[in-house]
């Protein structure tokens, strides 16, 4: 009996790790794909560099964005002409990169608004 | 680039380390392409120093270090994208094979296109080999329908050959056009890799579209 009790616990020790990993990874999942929602969401308000934008994602979304997945991002959105950018000198003589939001940025950012618009409506439902 | 000034000499060690680990993670992009993420690079820790200037400079610096990551790794994925971006621009097949190179790992088209790109080697073999053997290079058809496109031995089994071989020799229709029809099926075949690596990933976000 007492080896029963102690396989069951096992098992269900088991699969909350199980659970837990299963949404940490979800969680992960998640993020990653709505970064460039949150990129053109912040950019459609101002114009950033890489720093400020980390900043202000952690700030309006409460997620810490890695710079070795923002930056590589940012150079994949401004490669399909979604982000420009602009250098501009600073007193410190570093300049500072500005990320700012394109006309078919805009465009994507509209389509990414009302497509998950569409999808929370749904599991709201 | 500009170098940030540190009053700590070993926060300056440090960071001058980084620095220099960038420009080699850097090194086979084009001069602008890596001053820029070099600039960037910088500009980052710059910025991090600035907004926690209240902390320890070494930790300060540590910290935002160990954000960026190291750069052979952090770099990785804009370095590839950034030499697609060369090599879509430039038509250089030095920067078309780094760029191939960099990201074979980064799914099945870009296999597809390295295989293609390797297949470009075999028409400039195929024009020496045309000069120097007239009667056993070109395009043969068979009776039965089957073709040969390449070099045909003696014996009459392929040697380098696209299209089905059949060991039986089939009739060279194409003479003496088969040098300008293999440059220009060389020329469509490489305009087709940069095309393709251009919209590569446009290609592969409407994959995931229709997911």
């Amino acid at each position: 009996m007492h080896q029963i009790i102690h396989c069951y616990t096992k098992y269900i020790l088991y699969l909350c790790i199980m659970k837990a990993e299963f949404m940490e990874n979800w969680h992960t999942q998640l993020r990653k794909g709505l970064l460039p929602f949150f990129v053109f969401i912040i950019l459609e308000k101002k114009k950033c560099y890489g720093y400020e934008l980390i900043q202000d994602i952690k700030v309006e979304f409460d997620i810490d964005v890695g710079e070795g997945t923002l930056y590589p991002l940012l150079v994949r959105l401004a490669k399909e002409g979604l982000l420009t950018h602009q250098w501009e000198e600073q007193p410190s003589g570093i300049p500072r990169k500005y990320y700012s939001i394109s006309l078919e940025g805009k465009s994507a950012l509209a389509t990414m608004k009302s497509y998950a618009g569409l999808i929370f409506k749904k599991i709201n439902e | 680039m500009k170098a940030i000034p540190f009053d700590n000499h070993s926060a300056q060690r440090v960071y001058n380390d980084y620095i220099q680990r960038c420009r080699k993670a850097t090194a086979i992009l084009s001069a602008k392409d890596r001053e820029e993420v070099l600039l960037e690079i910088n500009s980052h820790i710059y910025e991090y120093l600035c907004a926690n200037s209240t902390a320890d400079q070494m930790e300060a610096l540590l910290n935002v270090l160990e954000r960026l990551g190291a750069p052979e790794e952090t770099l990785r994925e804009m370095v590839a994208t950034k030499k697609i971006g060369e090599a879509t621009r430039t038509f250089n097949p030095k920067h078309l094979i780094q760029a191939l190179a960099l990201n074979l790992t980064n799914g099945v088209l870009y296999i597809i296109l390295s295989v293609l790109f390797l297949l470009e080697i075999v028409f400039p073999v195929l024009i020496m080999l045309k000069l120097i053997y007239p009667d056993r290079v070109g395009l043969f058809i068979h009776s039965n329908g089957t073709f040969l496109y390449g070099y045909i031995s003696k014996a009459g089994s392929g040697g380098i050959s696209i299209g089905f071989s059949n060991p039986a020799r089939g009739t060279e229709i194409l003479g003496s056009w088969f040098i300008p029809v293999s440059l220009l099926i060389a020329v469509l075949i490489y305009i087709g890799i940069i095309f393709f690596l251009k919209f590569a990933k446009k290609i592969k976000m409407k994959q995931n579209e229709s997911i």
